[in-house]
C-alpha cells in the first residue's frame, strides 16, 4: 500500500489527463458530453423552436412523425409531442433542464454527504453517532413521499426538485464515505497520527478523504444518473417538474403511453438522448475514478 | 335423426356448455374499497358491488330511471314518497327480500358509511316506514323531488345476514369475509381482497334471469398501458378506461373490439368570482389591484379563447365531444336552447382591451393530472389557448391530492376539473356548482368560485321543491342557461369512455353513461 | 455487544417517532386528507360531520397525541379508504412485495457480482467490456420504460410471459408465495427483472472496481509470486475484500428496494405494499402512509444494524471496536 499523498515529480494535474487521454473510449465519451453541455447550454439559439413559449406552439402540430413539415414552416426532424411542441427543441431544451437538475444535485448530495460521512467517522463518539443516526433517518424517507410534501408545500419546480433529490441521495454519499473513511479511521496509522499534535484537518484531507474518494467517484456517477433517472420517475408518477418546462424525463413519461398505439417517437427520441447522456457521463466517471484510484498505481 | 343433425345439434349443445362454463375475466381501472355497499360511494366501488347487490332504483344506460327492487314510486304528499318493492326476490342464501331489508339497508348507512361518505344519498330521508312486506314509505325532511334519484346508488344488504356486521368495526370484517356479502345480485361474492382480484360466481335465481357468464374475475390494473397490454396477451377479456391514445390504433385491431360511450363527466374551467383572487398577476408579476375574472368581458374571452373543437380531435384523440353546458346534453335539466360555443380569437383580444386589458395579464392555471382521462392535456391546450390572446398562463397540472385539498382551501384562481353527473340530472351538478354556497339549503357546496347569481339560486331552490317533472325540469333548464350565460364556468369537453374487448370472448358491451361495467349486461362471443 | 445493540435499538425508537411527526405533519401540510375523498356534491353539514368523526377537525397535536396514544394501545387505525386495520392491510400484501424485491436484490447480487470479478479480473478482455456496457445501461434507462418495454417484447409480441398480476400461489408457513409455483415464476419473472437491473449494474460496477484494486495490490503480487493459484486468490482476497462495500451497497439497496418497488408493482400490477403506497400517498390515506413509514424506517434501522454488524464480521479491524 502506497501512501497517495507521495510527493511527485509533475504536478497532479497533468498526470491525470495524460493518463485519461490514454482510453480512447473515456475520451470519446467526455467529448459527447461536452457535446451534450455545449447544445443544452446553447439550446435557446440553436433550437428551431422555444417549447416553453405556449403562444408559440400549434396544437395542430401534436404527434406528427418525424419529417412532418408543420404551421411553422420548418421540419420536425424528429417529429412533434402530443402538446405540438418540435421534439428536437424540446429534447435540447430537456437536455438542459436534465443537466442542471442532475449535476446541482448530485454536487450538493456529494457535498453534503462526504462532510457528514467523513465528520461523522472522524469524531467518533457522541457525534458519529448523532451524524449517522440523521443519515439512517434520511434512509427511511421515501423520496416519493418528500416529493409530495415539497410540491404540496412550495409548488412544482426545479428547487423544490433539486432538494427532494439532495434529501433522498445525501445520505447514500454519507454511508458510502463513513464507511471507507472508518474502515481507514480505525487504521494503526491513523490512530497514531491523530495522537500526535497534527491537525484534524490533516487527517481528514490526507488520509480519509482520498481513501473515501474512489468509492465516492463510483457512488457519485450512480447518483448523477440516478438523479436524472429519479427526476422522470417522479414526473412518471405525476410529481416532477411543471409539464410546460419539460426535462428529458417528463418528456419520456409524456411520450410513454402513445408506445402502445406505435408512437414510439414521442418517447423514444429524448429516451435515446437520456441515455447516451448517462452513459457518457459514466464511461468518463469510471475512468476518472480509475485514475484517481491511488491503488490502482501500476 | 340423421348423423347430420345429429352433429349440429351436438354441436349447439357443446357451445351451450361452453357459453355457460365461461368465466370474463375484466382488467379493470380501479376496484372497489369494501365488500360492503353501504361504505363508499366512490364510482369504481359501486361498479364492483352492483354485481352483488341491487339498488332500490335502477338506471338504464343512459342513466334514466328504471324499476329494480322497487317497481314504482310516486309521492303521496309533499313529503311523502311510496316505493312498492318487488315480489319474489331471493338473496344469495334463499331467503326472501322484503321492506324489512330496505329500511335496515338505509338506517345501517350512518353507521358504517366511509369518508367518501354515502349519506348524501339517504339525506333528505326524515323516516322509513314499512306499510307491508312490499310497500314502503319515506318521509323527507321537506319536499325532496329529487328522491328516486339518490336510489340509485342506495343498495340493499340482507337484514339477517349483515345483522351483526353493522357497525364500523365490525362491518369491514363481516363484509370482507363474505360472511354478511349477501345481496340480490346477479353474482354470489366468491373472494377479494384489497388492489387485487374480485371473484364473482353466477347466482341461478337472480331475478333479472341467470347472468351470460358462470363466473366473472375482475383484476384491478390501474396502468393505462398495462391494462391494454393484459388485453393484448390475453390475459384478460375485456378492458375498461381504453386511453384516447391507444383508441384509434386499437380500432384498427382486428382481433379486439372496442365499445364508444359517452361519459357523465364534464371538465369545467372555473373561475375565482371574490373580489380578490389570488393566483392572477399583472404580466411583471406586480398585483392587479383586481379580480379580473369579476369583469364578464374577461370570462367571454377566455371562453372565445377555447378551441373546443381541437381539444376533441387533437388532445383528446376524437374520445369526446365540445361541451355547451355543464352536463351532457340530453340529461334532465339540460337545455336545447344553448349553442355551441364559438372560437374566436381575435374577439376575445378585443373583449380584453375593452376590459381593460389590451396586453393581458399574467395567470396560474390549476388542474389534476391523474383523476380523469385528458385531464393535464387538456389543461395545457388550454394554456396554449389563452397564451394566443396573450394571457401569459402558467399551467400547473398536478394530482389531486395536492388539488383538491387547495382547491377546498379557495387558494386558486382559475381551475380546471372533471365533474360527473352521476345521477343524471341538473339539482346534482347545479346544486353542488352553481348555487351560492348556503349551508341552510345545503346547496352549493362545491361552489368553491363563490359564484352568485340570485335568480339561479332562486331557481334551484324552487326545482328541489317541484314535485311536478315536468315544472321542475324547466326551473333546472333555465338556472343551466342563466349559469353558462354567466361564464363563471366554463364547460369544456364532454368526455368519452371505451371499452375494449378480445373479439373471440366478448360479443357486446353495453356502454353505461355512468361507465359502469356491469358482466350482466355484457354478452359473451357467439 | 448486548450494549450496542440496546443502543441501536433506543435509536431505532428515536428514529421511529421523528418520522411520524415528519410524516404528520406533511400530510397535514398538503391539507385535510379527506377533501380528496368526501363526495364533491357533499353539503357542508355532512362534510363537517364526517371530518369531525375522523377527528380531523381537531388541531395538529392532539390529532398526534391521539394518534400516539393508540399505537400504544397497539391500535395503528385503519385505513380510510378500505376500513381494514391498516397492519392487516399492510402484512397482507407485504409478502408479495418480499418475495420480489429479495428475488431482484439476490438474483442482482448472485449475478452481479461473478460478472463484475470477471470484469475487473480482465478489465481489457472483450467480454469484460461487454458486461460494462450492459451495466452502465442497466442504471441509466429509467425503470418504468424498461418494464414498458419488457412487457411490450414478452408479453404482448412474443406472447411468452404474462403481463401481470401474481400468478398461482402456494401456502408455504402460512404465507402464500409464488416462488414456489411454475406459474408464479413465469409472473415474477419480467417484474423481477425490471427491478433488478439498476441493482445488477451497481454489484458489478463495486464488484469490478474492488477486483481492480485488489488485484493490483501487493498482496496478490506477493501471492502470485509464491505460486498460489488464481481461484484461491480470487477467494482468499479479492472476495473477502470486496464483500465490505457490497455488504454496505446490499443492505441499502434491499431496503431502497423495498420503498421504491412502487414503479415496477405500478406498471406490472403486483399486488404488493409498494403499489399500496402511492396509492395512499395519492389518496392521502394517513393511517397507511403512517404505519408503512414507521415499519420502513424500522426496517431501515434493522438492515443497517445487520449491516454495521456484518462489517464488523469482514473487517476485523472494526470488530476492536464493536466489542470493547
Amino acid at each position: 500500500m502506497t501512501d497517495a499523498s507521495a510527493p511527485r515529480a509533475i504536478s497532479p494535474f497533468r498526470r491525470f489527463w495524460s493518463r485519461f487521454f490514454e482510453d480512447r473510449i473515456a475520451v470519446a465519451a467526455l467529448i459527447v458530453v461536452i457535446v451534450f453541455a455545449a447544445l443544452a447550454f446553447l439550446a435557446p439559439w440553436i433550437a428551431p423552436q422555444d417549447p416553453y413559449d405556449l403562444a408559440g406552439l400549434s396544437l395542430r402540430d401534436a404527434r406528427r412523425p418525424p419529417g412532418y413539415v408543420g404551421s411553422g414552416g420548418y421540419v420536425h426532424w424528429l417529429g412533434t409531442d402530443a402538446q405540438g411542441r418540435d421534439l428536437l427543441s424540446a429534447i435540447l431544451y430537456g437536455l438542459r433542464v436534465s443537466i442542471q437538475i442532475g449535476i446541482a444535485a448530485g454536487a450538493v448530495a456529494l457535498t453534503i454527504g462526504t462532510t457528514v460521512g467523513i465528520v461523522a467517522a472522524y469524531a467518533r463518539g457522541f457525534t458519529e453517532s448523532v451524524l449517522m443516526r440523521v443519515v439512517d433517518l434520511q434512509l427511511s424517507f421515501p423520496p416519493i413521499l418528500l416529493a409530495l410534501v415539497l410540491v404540496a408545500v412550495l409548488g412544482q419546480g426545479k428547487m423544490q426538485l433539486v432538494v427532494a433529490l439532495v434529501t433522498a441521495q445525501y445520505a447514500y454519499f454519507a454511508r458510502t464515505a463513513y464507511g471507507a473513511a472508518s474502515a481507514e479511521r480505525a487504521k494503526d496509522y491513523v490512530e497514531a497520527a491523530a495522537a500526535t499534535p497534527l491537525s484534524g484537518a490533516r487527517i481528514v484531507f490526507r488520509h480519509l478523504l482520498p481513501n473515501a474518494m474512489p468509492a465516492l467517484i463510483v457512488v457519485a456517477t450512480v447518483q448523477i444518473a440516478y438523479a436524472i433517472a429519479l427526476e422522470a420517475t417522479l414526473s412518471f408518477l405525476g410529481l416532477g417538474l411543471p409539464v410546460t418546462e419539460p426535462s428529458l424525463g417528463m418528456l419520456i413519461s409524456n411520450g410513454v403511453k402513445y408506445m402502445m398505439s406505435g408512437r414510439t417517437w414521442i418517447s423514444v427520441y429524448p429516451g435515446i438522448a437520456l441515455i447516451i447522456l448517462i452513459v457518457a457521463i459514466n464511461l468518463v466517471g469510471d475512468h476518472v475514478r480509475d485514475i484517481l484510484n491511488p491503488r490502482l498505481e501500476k | 335423426m340423421k348423423p347430420f343433425s345429429w352433429a349440429i345439434a351436438l354441436g349447439g349443445l357443446l357451445v351451450a356448455t361452453a357459453a355457460g362454463a365461461q368465466t370474463l375475466t375484466v382488467g379493470v381501472r380501479g376496484g372497489p374499497e369494501s365488500m360492503d355497499p353501504h361504505f363508499s360511494a366512490l364510482g369504481p366501488q359501486a361498479d364492483a358491488v352492483k354485481h352483488i347487490y341491487d339498488t332500490l332504483v335502477g338506471t338504464g344506460v343512459d342513466l334514466q330511471l328504471e324499476p329494480s327492487l322497487a317497481t314504482s314510486w310516486e309521492p303521496i304528499d309533499d313529503v311523502t314518497w311510496e316505493f312498492k318493492l318487488r315480489e319474489g326476490v331471493k338473496f344469495h342464501d334463499g331467503s326472501d327480500f322484503t321492506a324489512e331489508d330496505v329500511k335496515f339497508s338505509i338506517e345501517r348507512i350512518p353507521n358504517v358509511t366511509g369518508p367518501t361518505t354515502m349519506e348524501i344519498y339517504i339525506r333528505r330521508i326524515a323516516d322509513v316506514e314499512i306499510v307491508d312486506d312490499y310497500t314502503l314509505r319515506i318521509t323527507t325532511d321537506g319536499p325532496a323531488a329529487t328522491l328516486p334519484f339518490d336510489f340509485v346508488r342506495l343498495f340493499i344488504v340482507s337484514s339477517a345476514a349483515a345483522a351483526d356486521f353493522s357497525d364500523i368495526e365490525s362491518a369491514t370484517e363481516g363484509f370482507n369475509s363474505g360472511e354478511a356479502a349477501i345481496g340480490t345480485g346477479p353474482f354470489k361474492y366468491v373472494s377479494w381482497e384489497p388492489k387485487g382480484e374480485l371473484v364473482l360466481e353466477r347466482f341461478d335465481d337472480h331475478w333479472r334471469g341467470a347472468a351470460p357468464w358462470e363466473s366473472v374475475v375482475r383484476r384491478e390494473i390501474s396502468d393505462d398501458s398495462s391494462r391494454l397490454a393484459a388485453l393484448k396477451a390475453g390475459d384478460v377479456d375485456l378492458i375498461n378506461y381504453v386511453s384516447s391514445a391507444d383508441y384509434l390504433a386499437l380500432e384498427r385491431d382486428n382481433d379486439i373490439n372496442t365499445f364508444l360511450g359517452d361519459s357523465v363527466y364534464v371538465m369545467n374551467l372555473q373561475l375565482d368570482q371574490r373580489d380578490e383572487t389570488p393566483k392572477v398577476y399583472a404580466k411583471d408579476g406586480s398585483p392587479l389591484g383586481e379580480n379580473p375574472f369579476q369583469k364578464k368581458a374577461v370570462r367571454e374571452a377566455l371562453d372565445l379563447a377555447i378551441d373546443r373543437e381541437t381539444m376533441v380531435d387533437i388532445v383528446l384523440e376524437g374520445l369526446g365531444t365540445p361541451a355547451r353546458q355543464l352536463m351532457p346534453e340530453g340529461f334532465f335539466g339540460s337545455s336545447d336552447e344553448i349553442e355551441a360555443k364559438p372560437y374566436d380569437p381575435d374577439r376575445a383580444m378585443e373583449l380584453l382591451a375593452e376590459a381593460g386589458y389590451p396586453d393581458g395579464f399574467a395567470m396560474d392555471l390549476y388542474c389534476t393530472n391523474d383523476r380523469l382521462p385528458g385531464d393535464g392535456a387538456i389543461c395545457e391546450g388550454l394554456g396554449q389557448m389563452f397564451a394566443q390572446i396573450g394571457i401569459d398562463t402558467n399551467v400547473n397540472a398536478i394530482s389531486r391530492s395536492v388539488y383538491f385539498p387547495a382547491q377546498a382551501r379557495k387558494e386558486y384562481s382559475a381551475f380546471m376539473n372533471g365533474w360527473g353527473t352521476l345521477t343524471g340530472e341538473a339539482s346534482y351538478t347545479l346544486g353542488s356548482l352553481a348555487h351560492s354556497p348556503n349551508e341552510e339549503v345545503r346547496m352549493g357546496a362545491f361552489n368553491r368560485i363563490e359564484y352568485e347569481n340570485p335568480e339561479v339560486d332562486r331557481l334551484m331552490q324552487a326545482g328541489s321543491k317541484e314535485l311536478d317533472a315536468d315544472k321542475r325540469r324547466a326551473f333546472y333548464e333555465e338556472a343551466m342557461k342563466l349559469t353558462v350565460e354567466d361564464r363563471a364556468y366554463l364547460p369544456i369537453v364532454v368526455l368519452q369512455t371505451v371499452w375494449a374487448a378480445n373479439a373471440d370472448a366478448v360479443g357486446d358491451v353495453a356502454t353505461r353513461a355512468d361507465e359502469e361495467t356491469l358482466a350482466f349486461y355484457i354478452q359473451p362471443a357467439s | 455487544m448486548t450494549g450496542f445493540l440496546i443502543q441501536r435499538l433506543l435509536q431505532a425508537i428515536v428514529i421511529m417517532a421523528v418520522m411520524s411527526v415528519i410524516v404528520f405533519a406533511g400530510v397535514y401540510a398538503i391539507g385535510n386528507p379527506l377533501e380528496v375523498l368526501l363526495p364533491p356534491e357533499a353539503p357542508q353539514d355532512i362534510r363537517d360531520a364526517v371530518i369531525k368523526r375522523f377527528g380531523l377537525d381537531r388541531p395538529l397535536w392532539e390529532q398526534y397525541g391521539l394518534y400516539i396514544y393508540n399505537l400504544f394501545q397497539g391500535d395503528l387505525g385503519r385505513s380510510y379508504i378500505y376500513n381494514e386495520p391498516v397492519l392487516q392491510l399492510i402484512f397482507g400484501r407485504l409478502p408479495a412485495t418480499i418475495e420480489l424485491v429479495l428475488t431482484s436484490v439476490i438474483g442482482a447480487l448472485v449475478i452481479g457480482v461473478p460478472l463484475g470479478i470477471w470484469a475487473g479480473y480482465r478489465p481489457n478482455a472483450f467480454s469484460s467490456r461487454a458486461i460494462m456496457a450492459v451495466s452502465i445501461l442497466g442504471f441509466s434507462v429509467p425503470t418504468f420504460w424498461i418494464g414498458l418495454i419488457l412487457i411490450l417484447t414478452f408479453a404482448v409480441n412474443l406472447g411468452w410471459l404474462p403481463s401481470g398480476g401474481r400468478g398461482d400461489t402456494v401456502e408455504v408457513l402460512g404465507v402464500a408465495w409464488s416462488v414456489f409455483t411454475l406459474d408464479g415464476w413465469s409472473h415474477l419473472i419480467l417484474p423481477a427483472t425490471n427491478l433488478a437491473l439498476f441493482k445488477l449494474a451497481i454489484m458489478i460496477r463495486l464488484a469490478r472496481a474492488g477486483t481492480r484494486e485488489v488485484m493490483l495490490s501487493d498482496t496478490v503480487k506477493f501471492a502470485r509470486a509464491a505460486g498460489i493459484s488464481e481461484g484461491t486468490i480470487i477467494r482468499r482476497h479479492v472476495l473477502k475484500l470486496i464483500s465490505i462495500p457490497i455488504a454496505t451497497v446490499f443492505g441499502l439497496e434491499l431496503g431502497s428496494t423495498l420503498a421504491f418497488a412502487v414503479v415496477t408493482e405500478t406498471i406490472f400490477a403486483w399486488p404488493g405494499v409498494g403499489k399500496l403506497i402511492i396509492d395512499s400517498i395519492q389518496n392521502l390515506d394517513r393511517p397507511v402512509m403512517m404505519a408503512y413509514l414507521i415499519l420502513t424506517a424500522g426496517l431501515f434501522v434493522t438492515i443497517n444494524l445487520v449491516v454495521d454488524l456484518v462489517y464488523a464480521l469482514l473487517d476485523p479491524r472494526l470488530r476492536r471496536r464493536a466489542a470493547p
